[in-house]
């Protein structure tokens, strides 16, 4: 195990000893890893002591989250006003208590499995990630970098950074709904959300959602949906052309958790949820059933 | 396999101890240090036996490489109370019968202590929340609920 003092220790050694280096931060899901076989790290390099990556702020309209703030200091950090209640949805179904006070923001899109239930809530904020090697730092929507099943867009000699995405204007707001067997510690059947934004009217302006778990591999957009309820009116029409379509759209998967047609049912139930929620919480009353 | 010298403090005492990169922190507490009372239950963090204070928060020490604990201060359940004199928890989960083969009891009274500190006057959900990660196979929650109102209202007054 490399224990580095600060970000420069890490990028320099990094830069230096590229195969088989592992970083670690607080191993809620690494370790695990390691223990099953899965991989077999030659070097760790433990992220923990870096407390220059842990915060959140406000900065020029973006809402900035070091990639090693745990989930816990990010529901805690003043930052996240109510409008930003989707994190306190995620947090609560995330893990226990003990979890979300390890495992961190930049860990959970690193991991990027199908069962991190950061990232739908990333994409639907179109947020984008922060990486930084010793030669520099760039930066890529999150859609982007998470490019398949525990496949990033991370090179050897890099480490995330940090996440942001635009503070939610107003008339906008995000939501977020899991299921699984357990509400703390338990790698969601699927997990769904969304974003939406009303016009001056009342139309729907922009809506984004995003399942996890549909397809096992990453997370994913629900596009065509989108695209049928973009620039029309809140009503039981909308909500059930809304929801026929996502039942064509999603490409599900059986495996040994649930089946393909269970996995459907339950998905279209959390959009339901998830979307009412957030038209109702935009409209100030109750506008779908 | 790299050796180091980890420094941290536990139960408000320090120690300096070599570990050897892959043990993790449940490992140093029971084997180098001699703390049996914290459990290993999965070893995976889904029961939370394991539990721990690390800087005040509950963690599950079977996820955390001992040298990641460094300067840290840890707080087991040898840490809260002691025979003679126990905790206002402990005698709560005493008066209650909170517990019944007594394995996950660490966990659950670290649990309590890092709610209480911080919610000194919870809700049965905000009880219920705090010890979510952690199972107890006899399924005794009922009473520990109980103990745990019990402990919340009992510190209050104490105040």
């Amino acid at each position: 195990m490399f224990v580095p003092e600060n970000v420069v220790d890490v990028l320099q050694y990094l830069d230096s000893h590229q195969a088989r280096v592992h970083l670690i931060a607080n191993g809620t899901d690494l370790i695990n890893r390691i223990q099953r076989k899965q991989v077999t790290p030659k070097v760790l390099v433990d992220l923990t002591g870096l407390p220059e990556l842990k915060y959140v702020k406000r900065e020029a309209g973006m809402i900035k989250i070091g990639a090693l703030t745990t989930v816990s200091e990010l529901i805690a950090s003043p930052v996240m006003d109510p409008r930003y209640d989707v994190f306190r949805e995620v947090a609560m179904k995330f893990g226990g208590p003990s979890i979300i006070n390890m495992a961190t923001v930049g860990g959970n899109i690193c991991s990027a499995s199908s069962s991190e239930d950061l990232l739908p809530v990333l994409l639907v904020l179109d947020a984008e990630v922060h990486v930084r090697s010793i030669h520099g730092e760039r930066t890529i929507r999150v859609e982007d970098f998470v490019k398949g099943k525990r496949i990033t867009d991370l090179k050897p000699n890099e480490i995330l950074v940090e996440t942001s995405f635009r503070e939610l204007e107003p008339r906008s707001t995000c939501g977020f709904e899991k299921v699984g067997m357990r509400n703390s510690l338990i790698i969601a059947f699927v997990n769904c959300a969304v974003y939406l934004r009303l016009t001056e009217n009342k139309l729907c302006d922009e809506v984004r959602i995003a399942f996890n778990r549909v397809n096992g591999k990453i997370p994913q957009r629900a596009r065509q949906t989108e695209k049928i309820m973009k620039g029309k009116k809140l009503n039981e029409q909308w909500f059930s052309d809304a929801v026929a379509t996502l039942r064509n759209e999603l490409k599900l998967t059986s495996d040994f958790r649930v089946s393909e047609e269970y996995r459907l049912e339950v998905a279209c139930a959390i959009f339901k949820r998830t979307i009412s929620r957030c038209a109702d919480r935009l409209a100030g009353e109750k506008i779908l059933v | 396999m790299s050796k180091h010298l980890l420094k941290f403090s536990v139960n408000g005492k320090d120690y300096a101890v070599v570990v050897q990169s892959h043990e993790r922190l449940l490992d140093v507490l029971r084997d180098k240090l001699g703390l049996k009372g914290t459990k290993e239950g999965c070893s995976t963090g889904d029961c939370g036996i394991c539990g721990v204070l690390m800087d005040g928060r509950l963690v599950n020490s079977c996820l955390i490489f001992a040298i990641q604990a460094r300067n840290k201060k840890i707080v087991t359940i040898e840490g809260v109370g002691s025979a003679e004199k126990p905790h206002p928890i402990q005698r709560a989960f005493m008066k209650w019968n909170a517990s019944q083969c007594g394995y996950c009891i660490p966990a659950m009274i670290l649990a309590t202590k890092d709610l209480l500190e911080k919610n000194p006057d919870p809700t049965n959900q905000e009880i219920r929340r705090a010890t979510s990660g952690i199972i107890c196979r006899c399924t005794g929650y009922l009473k520990i609920f109980e103990a745990m109102k019990t402990a919340a209202s009992e510190m209050k007054e104490s105040e």
